[in-house]
């Protein structure tokens, strides 16, 4: 594709830009400069410099909640992708069948967030619940509430079920693009069917696989509404993830230590979108 | 058929199960009498939950102002998206390879981290509990999404095919409009479909925008819940807001897997 120099395109990039302005930098620059300040009310504010960051860096809840948000990044990301590519291998070529896979995998994505644990807990409900009723009758005693392990469990099911769709639908749309030449080349070299997915269709879904990565790993990172949904953060914080403890600071209106924190999640989270360009820029030289 | 045909066909059978099975006792328990009604008794198969959705002005507003916010924002990112996709697919511009760094931050920035300044911005300009505050804060994570899939899709449009529309005579604007959209129509629809999900099931800034009014479908469901919930109730709701987005995937299926060829 060759493209013309030309700044006047900024033109057509300016009412794009505008809205995120409004809705992006400006509460950033806000949330930037409430970090720094103890908030009473929003007329009655004292500099406190970098107390807050100092409080947060220096305590260890923070490294204790990065940690919990890293362990089920970590669970999201090697259950749905070895899940998510396989399917996507699975879909038949053929038009109908394959469209049918994609729409079934798709619906979830369409349920509101605030649903979806309700849905989930329904299943679990002791009188009605349909799951719950089949771990009475195999004498499995699942608690989701009081044992941490369970809880985790839930989630990483609640949060597959939920997201396994966006990682079947890349991985599909990568393996869809790869020329049919390839595989005739394969055939020719006589190729076995791990040789065709390892040498060929891994490299050549790897720049999709990569988008889905970063979006799988910080939705993760900062997954809020369903978490909460689910167990509030318990058992005793053990699923008190990093947009949790957020959470409960803006509800206790501590608004100074709670923008102190978004501070630190936006830089966090730019980091790893960074790390993520620096990584597709390897990969298209 | 082959053992592996028949194991492929169990594998998509556990798959179909694991994704609708949860649905199902959702909609089961819509369908049933979940609390005293009259003329019904509890445990029966019956509508009287869709039924009750229609009765109650608050359940009725929320659906209208759940349409309502999604049409705004889906209609807003795209007005703004397409001619921006264009610049990034057909210019070279000064920062244009930061600007998808730019994108790329502001679709991951969690709303949590944001909700509190969008509030008292919010609140500021007079947005608060009205539809077109939620369609306006949407666009943050929105406008990068579409920006990305119309600009892969303008990208595969070769670029003789401008070079011929102006040739012709034709202005920005009626090229764009005239031979352009009608060209990417698909990619229009794929951008459509994920902008109009991705805005209906939002809630944290949904919730915080709308707490004493204008409420969507998801926040409307939120107060369903009080000392004794109708649970019932609660899943026929449930069911409702599903099926714009049901219905979407229908329309974009065949077109559901293109868009995501990305530069960074």
């Amino acid at each position: 594709m060759t493209q013309r120099p030309d700044n006047r395109a900024w033109l057509l990039m300016l009412p794009a830009m505008s809205v995120l302005g409004i809705v992006g930098l400006v509460p950033l620059i806000a949330v930037f400069n409430y970090a720094f300040f103890d908030i009473f009310t929003l007329q009655s504010r004292f500099w406190v410099s970098t107390e807050w960051f100092a409080e947060l860096v220096g305590t260890p809840d923070l490294y204790a909640a990065l940690g919990r948000s890293l362990l089920f990044s970590t669970l999201v990301v090697l259950v749905q992708f070895p899940l998510g590519i396989a399917i996507a291998l699975m879909i038949p070529r053929g038009r109908l069948a394959g469209s049918l896979v994609l729409m079934l995998v798709a619906i979830p994505m369409v349920v509101p967030w605030n649903l979806i644990p309700m849905i989930w807990l329904n299943l679990l409900h002791p009188t009605y619940g349909t799951v719950a009723q089949m771990f009475d009758a195999i004498g499995f005693d699942f608690d989701y509430k009081f044992n941490a392990v369970h809880t985790y469990a839930l989630l990483v099911t609640v949060d597959t079920w939920h997201w396994i769709g966006l990682v079947v639908i890349l991985a599909y749309s990568g393996l869809s693009a790869i020329p049919p030449s390839y595989y005739q080349a394969a055939r020719i070299d006589g190729a076995s069917r791990a040789q065709v997915f390892w040498h060929i269709q891994l490299p050549k879904i790897r720049p999709v696989l990569l988008m889905a990565l970063l979006l799988r790993v910080i939705d993760s990172l900062m997954i809020y509404v369903e978490a909460f949904g689910i167990n509030a953060g318990g058992p005793m914080g053990a699923t008190a993830f990093l947009s949790l403890e957020l959470g409960e600071e803006i509800n206790a209106f501590n608004y100074g230590p709670a923008a102190a924190r978004s501070v630190l999640y936006f830089l966090l989270v730019l980091s790893v979108a960074w790390l993520f360009r620096v990584a597709m820029q390897r990969e298209t030289q | 058929m082959t053992l592996r045909g028949l194991l492929r066909a169990l594998a998509f059978l556990a798959l179909a199960v694991f994704i609708i099975g949860p649905l199902v006792q959702a909609i089961v328990l819509s369908l049933t009498v979940t609390l005293p009604h009259p003329g019904v008794a509890v445990g029966d198969w019956s509508l009287v939950n869709y039924r009750n959705i229609f009765a109650s002005p608050a359940l009725v507003a929320s659906l209208g102002n759940s349409l309502t916010y999604v049409t705004a924002n889906v209609v807003l990112t795209l007005a703004v998206a397409l001619p921006a996709a264009y610049a990034l697919s057909r210019y070279r511009f000064v920062g244009d390879r930061h600007v998808f760094l730019l994108l790329l931050a502001f679709r991951i920035t969690p709303p949590v981290v944001l909700s509190l300044p969008i509030f008292l911005l919010f609140a500021r300009l007079g947005l608060l509990n009205s539809p077109f505050g939620i369609a306006l804060v949407h666009c943050l994570f929105n406008i990068p999404i579409a920006i990305w899939i119309l600009e892969s899709f303008i990208s595969a449009v070769p670029r003789e095919f401008d070079e011929t529309a102006f040739l012709d005579g034709h202005s920005l604007p009626r090229f764009f409009v005239g031979h352009l959209l009608p060209v990417i129509a698909p990619g229009v629809g794929v951008a459509c479909f994920f902008c109009f999900i991705f805005s209906w099931v939002e809630v944290v800034f949904a919730r915080i925008l709308t707490s004493t009014g204008g409420k969507p479908i998801t926040m409307a469901i939120d107060a369903l819940f009080t000392f004794q919930t109708d649970i019932g109730l609660v899943m026929a709701m449930m069911v409702l807001s599903l099926v714009p987005g049901v219905a979407l995937i229908w329309f974009v299926r065949n077109h559901i897997a293109r868009g995501f060829q990305l530069r960074a």
